[in-house]
């Protein structure tokens, strides 16, 4: 009897597990739970802001800048120019991107026509040293406002950590030494480019799909993971 | 630069788990890479590659879902153009992108006013 029941339940739990599919393995939240102010106001275009760099790295801002237009144009919004977007602000004076973030979102309505103005920090773009180890990590958090009601609609966070430790180390001094050397060697080919693409596919998979994307307002049941 | 643009992929296909790897939605080409590499060093030749790589992402638009150039290419081909003093086809490409995306035609109007003032004030000395 008993065995019954629980061979019931696991059968019907292994039937919910086929039937969600993909999303079974990951124990998160619905685009749709998670941002419903996304679908509701449903906007078209995204005016991403010159990131906040919180990390070590002086030059991550610029470099960043290059890898995030792609990502969100292909979840199907408008995107607005990078570089035009950063020299326009430049040019009325806003060098600051600090000063941008303390800005309400409606002012970006005014200047560029946009429906959402997305701020975006990076928290970690850099390389850990440790006595045995090393890794890289990029780290990028995002939030999204509306330009009409000046309400957050969006916010996510990217990050990838890669190990740069070299395997080629054997025991004892030796070997220490072997991969001090192996993990400089690695540091100074790691591109955080590279690495920026992956976390911001993680980051903006988590984005609604935009009125150019097939997905459109028909993706509200793809599960993410929490923030 | 193979493994460069395989990463993204990469990532894309362990995120989407088991569904099939979709094609992208626009074809972006080299651009982001050209990008990079002029945002590293700001010189005429890193802006002339650039250049290259968003004209070669314009004419290979079809290869995407879309069929679209993407969001963007022609203005930062116009901006690019504007940078090298030729207002004429700089606006031609603002004009492009507002065609193309009426979501731009805001910011596009305002940057082609700000092209004619300059070409008045270079007319004037």
């Amino acid at each position: 009897m008993k065995y019954g029941k629980i061979a019931a339940v696991a059968a019907s739990v292994f039937a919910a597990m086929i039937m969600t599919g993909c999303a079974a393995h990951n124990a998160g939240i619905t685009k749709g739970e998670a941002f419903p102010q996304m679908y509701e106001e449903d906007p078209r275009s995204i005016l991403v802001l010159p990131a906040m760099n919180e990390s070590s790295d002086a030059e991550a801002k610029a470099y960043y800048a290059t890898t995030i237009e792609m990502p969100i144009a292909q979840t199907g919004y408008y995107v607005f120019p990078m570089e035009m977007v950063s020299d326009v602000l430049k040019q009325e004076g806003v060098y600051d991107t600090e000063l941008l973030y303390s800005m309400s979102a409606d002012k970006f309505y005014d200047y560029f026509g946009a429906d959402v103005v997305m701020f975006t920090r990076i928290k970690k773009w850099d390389v850990s040293y440790m006595v045995l180890a090393s890794s890289l990590t990029v780290t990028i958090e995002s939030e999204a406002y509306s330009t009409k009601t000046n309400e957050k609609l969006w916010d996510y966070d990217g990050s990838v950590t890669v190990d740069l430790t070299s395997n080629s180390g054997g025991g004892g001094l030796a070997g220490l030494l072997v991969q001090a050397i192996g993990t400089a060697i690695n540091t100074a080919a790691a591109d955080y480019v590279e690495y920026a693409h992956v976390a911001n596919a993680r980051l903006f998979f988590a984005l609604p799909a935009g009125p150019y994307h097939p997905a459109h307002q028909t993706d509200q049941g793809v599960v993410i993971r929490k923030r | 630069m193979l493994m460069k643009a395989a990463w993204p992929l990469a990532a894309i296909a362990l995120l989407s788990g088991c569904a099939t790897k979709p094609q992208a939605l626009y074809n972006y080409g080299t651009y982001s890479e050209s990008y990079y590499a002029y945002k590293q060093d700001a010189s005429a030749e890193n802006l002339l590659a650039m250049q290259q790589a968003i004209l070669t992402a314009i004419e290979n638009a079809n290869d995407s879902v879309s069929k679209r150039v993407a969001p963007g290419m022609y203005a930062n081909l116009g901006y690019i153009y504007f940078k090298q003093g030729d207002t004429k086809q700089a606006v031609h490409y603002f004009e492009m992108e507002k065609g193309l995306y009426p979501e731009s035609a805001h910011f596009m109007d305002r940057v082609i006013e700000k092209v004619r003032k300059a070409e008045a004030k270079g007319a004037k000395s």
